[in-house]
């Protein structure tokens, strides 16, 4: 199915430089015309596509160390990187989608019907559900993006990789009478937002992209588990709940072995076992 | 005909079939299906030609350049603009979310006036006319000085517009608000003379000694500080960080030392000590020292003895030599003071002694070190033209040292100290400590001129508020602020018209003086504030107007620094914190919640963890040490000496035991349902301390107990 | 007052005593259908549901109806199938209680989608890879099958059965009934199994994901069985609820015994299979993926071990054995007692496999989950009970559901 030309759109995040500082949630929340409502301290039940998750490593004062982990929908390949996401997979109408070429999962919001079983299917709870019907305050809307469509109630959205800014870029691109997208043409809301620095985007699937050349993606599957494919090479990179077999396409990197360790999840004693297999260069 | 039932019941089945096979049913349910995707509460942005806007936020002192993107003229999102020379592309949270700022459900539309407590929309010619009659009769009076103003800064020409309306009038109180700036220039002038502050070269420092300073938590240029903390990881700087709490910049820094609150100034003094000791200061450098360096050496030497100073921070005295050594032995080291943003209540004396760690290693002035640099001399005002009232009023002697202590003055005194007061971009009635003294000062003023955008805590205790424009739709310069190295001055521009009735706080003070007539119409002699604003920039007007900013300085000021220690050989006394009780209470930075004005849009407070805020409810972060038995999530009473609040313990394993902490910039009063009423403001639980040196608050926490509420 | 429309030879309550009882339910079910209407004009923030909990009570009502439903499918396929002649003196009763069980579905699912309107989008936009296209397509079919086996009783009341058309209709659709019996056992079959899968497909949750057969996880196997095998259990304890309200014996022994039988081996199988599938999923799969078995029944408040063993062994392995053993099945008080455990046993399944799916967390860093739900999404549950109670009702005064009511009770209207 994967052509040639297949873009496979991704993302590295540098948790050691993220200072959990929002601004990625909140470009993300004004890039999409996400709403708001008087009370968000429901985190159950709060839109935000990139959440910031506070990581901890559970020792007390004052050996207790914190970081930030932000969370987009992960754009999951699915099992051996097939394109069947987990939640691709169980939307009964075909409203949320695999993009084979750009490796993007969208949601179509008029055709989602509100059954919620992709979020149930989700381990990162990267979807969200419009409990409510997006109101802003009286003159507010004057600022919200056609680019996007306010969504209804009733329907499920989530991080689109901006999308919309890939079609404003491939657009771009046809006008100039080229098929290439340059790396810095197509860049989501949350990259150009990061203060720090910590979020690059990119192709993964193509060599001259950062992504690419931190992620250094293996095109084989582990060899403990057939389902993953697309394992970072680099040991400082990893993705989360990798060994689900989801195959995102967000990798995070850390220096700090607890932060790359509260990534997935580990029998006793087994993370020190598997530490060393983890990015292993078994196909170099 | 006869309809007899087996008739009926031919029609009636025939009627259901046809209907059913009719495509009456499949158009009626596409129709339904499609009416969902259009409901009209669902709102449809008009899509048109796409353009962009350059300007320069004003949200907090860092200053970033934006980039807005437009549709057919309408702001839809903002973001870094990527050759903006503070920031670099990139933006806080608070920037982006910057058009919520200027649809915010409490922006002031129109001018206000207040009768018997209540608000009334006025024209601007009234408003202006009503001003201007109030400060007629003060001349009248012969008691220009009568007339105070707060402005949140003395940089820039808006700021340098009410100075100047000020000196004009015949008053010397024009006060800022507490910022980093101002203690930074506080501590360069005590250190090295006035008209000078201080910058920090974060982006080539090689160790970076933080006292508490959140360098990712919103101090100085945020934007800017995220970028340094970035690069120094890639360039392998160290990075320490001390703090009673681990906030963000702690667990990015390669070390977190752990202190206990207030006593920072000693334990610099106790490394000044050690550096002098070891002989490991610059000797270069020292020669420009004046005023007492051995009077110095041998008070800290005798009164900050390391042992001493290990047991009054709670650090080990192994650790504050060895931090102290690296650092001295360190090739471009810098010590940077400022707890949190930098803005809150704290010491002179802990600036000048961290800064005084600075001036020992002798990197001053040069790349990767701290910069001491004049003040921003950029504008150049015309002397404004005074007459004998005038003069009179100017040089009377300043009511008070800062904001703080005239408030804290009006309130205590019985005769009125101030008849009409000037606030322009400050919400001094929330951010100062205290906030019920403030509010309660303020109805003491008899006229309160508010010049602001929204109807904040301040604004609900003015008489009249003068609604002004925000940075998206007017002119002004924007110079950098605190702790940036070098010096770039940005142009805010207008991306939109304004939305409502507002003006340019420039115009609005050159309308107001014309309108005085006389010598404030001759001191405010510009048709508009655009002309005025080109005619005070004459040198960087150009680049300005080119490209949107002018880089006035940049790299290490030149020319040699003469650094003065009398101010800590007297070695004044360290500020303790009010009250006796066990717990010392902290307010906490937190880079998602604004913490002065304007306050934080709802994008920002949507970001808020709830472990800071769970409904209306807000949190304190304790040490479960510290718990006493009481439960993480339980409702406690936090009691301070200023008084009592409500609020939910959160377990942080990260806080020193002891001290308790409270984020900073929640619990509004205003009217924004989205943003007010959220938690408890920290500063109700604090009175100010003035530090007699400097006259600004010290008060950086206060003794507070819990109970199970 | 309604004596004309009331079975030959039947007694029943009076005609205003049968009214107060429906409109006591008929208040019930008013409630129901005004929380219904909040939900459907101000939307889905009326429940207690959040993006952890996109799954909750409703569907767990929706799985459990379906799956103690799961009788009405069974019974025919025993009795139309394998021709076991016994059975037709419950089936129709069964076949009652599958039409209610299923309507209640389907309108659980209207309240329960996001989009109603919309909900058409499911057949029209059909994703063939999803679990819940299969249980739509399935169960829709299914419904129109009861709803055709449902058709023949309602003729056979006295009134109608008098217009020839209908007489001779309801006795023809008696005699192809074995077809759509069998289709309904198939299309039962199918969305039964779906519903497990619905769970078991979830791979990106551990505590639910299953290994499988081909497409088909373990859990599509298990659902299926669970239902045919508690589904008799819910249809005897139905019946005796009906005998209890109407005082009256409705249906031999010798076929309740015969239900009950067949039930408990099909629990006792489906209890070991049950069984060697936790073992596996607990020693194998979850731990594969990184997840000691205690990580989903510890540090949590609600969900402990002991859900495990309630569902498994208390309303598993008891009902089982007491049902296969011949003194205890045929004692009256133990076998409702193993039909009522039976139940649960089921329903609970059906919660687990729902709720404490979504209420583990999966991401290290996440935490448990929670959840009480509100007013109206009880309300739209108790709503299709009142309506299974109105339509029982109603059925039962009408319709001659039971064949052998005349003769069990002949005696007794003889002797009063």
């Amino acid at each position: 199915m994967q052509d040639k030309k297949a873009h496979k759109f991704g993302m590295v995040i540098d948790l050691d430089k993220c200072t959990g500082c929002g601004s990625c949630t909140v470009s993300c929340m004004a890039e999409n015309n996400i709403p708001f409502k008087e009370d968000e301290s429901d985190k159950k039940d709060s839109i935000t596509w990139m959440r910031v998750y506070k990581l901890t490593n559970g020792k007390s004062f004052p050996d207790t160390q914190t970081a930030y982990l932000p969370r987009p929908c992960q754009h999951c390949g699915g099992k051996g990187d097939h394109g069947h996401s987990p939640c691709v997979s169980v939307c009964p109408a075909t409203a949320t989608d695999y993009g084979y070429d750009t490796g993007i999962v969208s949601q179509i919001y008029t055709r989602c019907f509100g059954c919620r079983y992709c979020m149930v299917s989700c381990p990162y709870h990267a979807r969200y559900f419009n409990w409510w019907d997006p109101v802003w305050p009286e003159g507010m809307e004057k600022y919200l993006s056609p680019n996007v469509s306010p969504r209804m109630r009733g329907v499920v959205e989530k991080c689109s990789f901006c999308y919309h800014r890939y079609q404003l870029a491939r657009e771009q691109a046809y006008y100039n009478e080229t098929d290439e997208i340059p790396e810095d043409a197509y860049q989501t809301a949350c990259t150009t937002a990061c203060p720090a620095g910590a979020i690059i985007f990119g192709d993964l699937n193509n060599p001259s992209h950062r992504v690419h050349q931190i992620v250094k993606p293996d095109p084989h599957p582990d060899p403990l588990n057939h389902d993953v494919v697309g394992k970072s090479r680099n040991p400082k990179v990893f993705r989360l709940l990798e060994r689900l077999g989801t195959n995102p396409k967000v990798y995070y990197m850390s220096e700090k072995e607890w932060i790359r360790k509260v990534g997935d999840s580990y029998l006793d004693g087994e993370w020190d076992k598997m530490k060393n297999h983890h990015g292993s260069a078994s196909h170099d | 005909m006869k309809v007899d039932r087996r008739s009926f019941l031919g029609l009636g089945l025939g009627a259901v079939a046809g209907i059913a096979i009719s495509p009456v049913g499949a158009k009626l349910t596409d129709d339904s299906s499609i009416w969902t995707q259009n409901w009209p509460w669902t709102p449809v942005p008009p899509d048109g030609k796409i353009t962009y806007g350059q300007s320069v936020c004003t949200l907090c002192p860092g200053t970033c350049g934006i980039n807005v993107r437009k549709i057919d003229g309408r702001p839809v999102k903002i973001e870094g603009q990527d050759t903006y020379p503070v920031n670099n592309g990139g933006a806080c949270l608070h920037g982006i979310a910057g058009l919520q700022y200027l649809y915010d459900p409490c922006r002031v539309k129109t001018p206000l006036k207040k009768n018997n407590g209540r608000f009334e929309p006025i024209s601007w010619e009234e408003a202006i006319t009503l001003v201007a009659g109030r400060l007629g009769k003060i001349r009248e009076n012969q008691r220009p000085d009568s007339l105070a103003c707060i402005t949140d800064t003395n940089l820039g020409s808006v700021p340098g517009l009410f100075s100047h309306f000020m000196t004009a009038f015949g008053s010397p109180n024009h006060f800022t608000m507490q910022t980093l700036e101002s203690w930074l220039t506080q501590t360069a002038q005590t250190l090295h003379g006035s008209g000078h502050t201080l910058g920090f070269d974060l982006d080539n420092a090689d160790f970076i000694l933080s006292f508490g300073a959140g360098i990712i938590e919103g101090w100085g240029s945020p934007v800017a500080c995220f970028k340094a903390n970035s690069g120094r990881m890639q360039r392998g700087a160290k990075f320490y960080q001390i703090e009673p709490r681990l906030s963000n910049t702690a667990a990015t820094a390669d070390k977190w030392i752990p202190i206990h609150p207030g006593t920072e100034a000693d334990l610099a003094m106790a490394m000044c000590g050690i550096l002098l000791q070891e002989n490991l200061f610059d000797p270069e450098f020292a020669a420009g020292f004046r005023g007492g360096l051995n009077r110095f050496n041998a008070m800290v030497q005798q009164k900050y003895p390391v042992d001493q100073v290990a047991a009054i921070t709670g650090i080990s005295a192994a650790d504050i030599k060895k931090t102290a050594i690296a650092f001295a032995k360190a090739k471009m080291p810098v010590a940077v003071p400022g707890k949190g943003r930098g803005d809150g209540a704290q010491s002179l004396k802990e600036f000048a002694a961290i800064h005084t760690l600075n001036c020992l290693t002798g990197n001053i002035n040069k790349k990767g070190g701290t910069f001491v640099k004049p003040v921003p001399g950029y504008l150049a005002f015309p002397d404004p033209v005074q007459d004998a009232v005038a003069r009179d009023g100017a040089a009377q002697e300043k009511l008070a040292g800062s904001a703080q202590e005239l408030v804290t003055k009006i309130h205590q005194s019985d005769a009125p100290v101030v008849d009409t007061l000037f606030v322009y971009s400050a919400n001094p009635c929330y951010s100062l400590n205290d906030p019920m003294q403030t509010r309660a000062a303020f109805e003491k003023i008899p006229f309160v001129v508010n010049f602001t955008s929204f109807m904040d805590e301040t604004a609900l205790a003015s008489d009249v508020i003068l609604p002004i424009s925000t940075f998206l739709e007017r002119f002004e310069d924007v110079p950098s602020k605190a702790g940036f190295a070098g010096l770039v001055v940005g142009l805010a521009q207008p991306v939109v018209d304004p939305v409502f009735d507002t003006r340019s706080p420039g115009d609005a003070l050159i309308h107001l003086a014309k309108t005085l007539g006389g010598t404030m119409g001759d001191s405010f002699d510009w048709p508009d504030y655009k002309t005025c604003l080109k005619s005070l920039v004459p040198g960087i007007w150009n680049d300005l107007s080119k490209s949107g900013y002018a880089v006035v300085s940049q790299g290490p000021p030149a020319g040699r620094v003469r650094t003065d220690f009398a101010f800590l050989a007297e070695n004044p006394s360290t500020i303790q914190p009010q009250g006796d009780a066990d717990l010392t209470l902290v307010p906490i930075d937190d880079m998602r919640v604004a913490s002065t004005a304007p306050a934080s849009s709802p994008f920002a407070i949507k970001t808020v963890s709830d472990r800071v805020i769970k409904n209306r409810d807000m949190f304190v972060e304790i040490n479960p040490k510290t718990a006493n038995g009481l439960k993480d999530g339980g409702f406690v009473t936090v009691t301070t000496p200023a008084g009592s609040a409500k609020v939910r313990l959160n377990f942080n394993e990260g806080i020193m035991p002891g001290v308790i902490g409270m984020v900073k910039g929640l619990g509004h009063t205003f009217d924004n349902r989205y943003v007010a009423g959220k938690g408890v403001n920290v500063h109700e639980l604090i009175s100010p301390v003035i530090e007699p040196g400097s006259g600004l608050d010290a008060a950086f926490g206060v003794k507070a107990s819990i109970s199970k509420a | 007052m309604d004596a004309a429309l009331i079975p030959e030879g039947a007694k029943r309550c009076s005609f205003p005593k049968f009214m107060l009882g429906i409109a006591i339910v008929g208040a019930v079910l008013l409630w129901g259908v005004y929380a219904m209407l909040l939900c459907w004009f101000k939307g889905l923030n009326q429940t207690n549901m959040n993006d952890y909990y996109g799954f909750a009570l409703w569907i767990w009502a929706d799985l459990a109806v379906i799956a103690v439903g799961g009788g009405a499918f069974f019974t025919g396929l025993l009795k139309y199938i394998l021709k076991i002649d016994e059975l037709k003196n419950i089936i129709n009763f069964a076949v009652i209680i599958g039409f209610i069980c299923y309507s209640s579905a389907l309108l659980i699912l209207a309240i329960d989608i996001g989009q109603p309107l919309r909900g058409w989008f499911i057949f029209w936009h059909a994703n063939v890879h999803s679990m819940l296209t299969e249980v739509a397509f399935c169960l829709s079919l299914y419904f129109a099958v009861l709803t055709i086996e449902f058709i023949p009783n309602i003729l056979e009341n006295r009134q109608l059965n008098k217009v020839p058309f209908f007489h001779h209709l309801a006795h023809n659709m008696h005699g192809t009934m074995a077809i759509f019996a069998a289709t309904g056992a198939f299309l039962s079959f199918f969305h039964q199994g779906s519903l497990g899968g619905v769970a078991g497909v979830l791979y990106g949750r551990p505590f639910a994901v299953r290994e499988g057969l081909l497409i088909w996880p373990w859990t599509f196997f298990l659902f299926t069985w669970s239902a045919a095998a508690f589904g008799p259990c819910f249809t005897l304890l139905v019946t005796r609820i009906t005998e209890a309200v109407t005082g009256k014996k409705l249906v031999k022994d010798n076929v309740v015994h015969l239900l009950a039988k067949i039930s408990g081996w099909m629990i006792c199988t489906y209890i070991i299979a049950k069984i060697i599938d936790t073992i596996y999923w607990a020693t194998v799969t979850a731990p594969g993926l990184g997840f000691e078995m205690s990580h989903f029944y510890t540090n949590n408040s609600f969900y402990g071990y002991w859900i495990l063993v309630t569902e498994v062994i208390i309303c598993g392995v008891i009902p089982g054995i007491l049902l296969i053993n011949k003194t205890t099945r045929e004692n009256h008080s133990l076998r409702l007692l193993a039909i009522i455990l039976g139940v649960i046993g089921v329903c609970l399944n059906r919660w687990v496999m729902v709720l404490q799916v979504v209420a583990v967390p999966v991401m290290p860093f996440d935490t448990w989950a929670l959840y009480i739900p509100s007013w109206q999404e009880v309300a739209t549950t108790i709503l299709p009970v009142a309506y299974g109670i109105i339509l029982i009702a109603v059925t039962y005064r009408y319709l001659p559901v039971f064949p052998q009511e005349r003769e069990l009770n002949q005696s007794k209207a003889q002797e009063s």
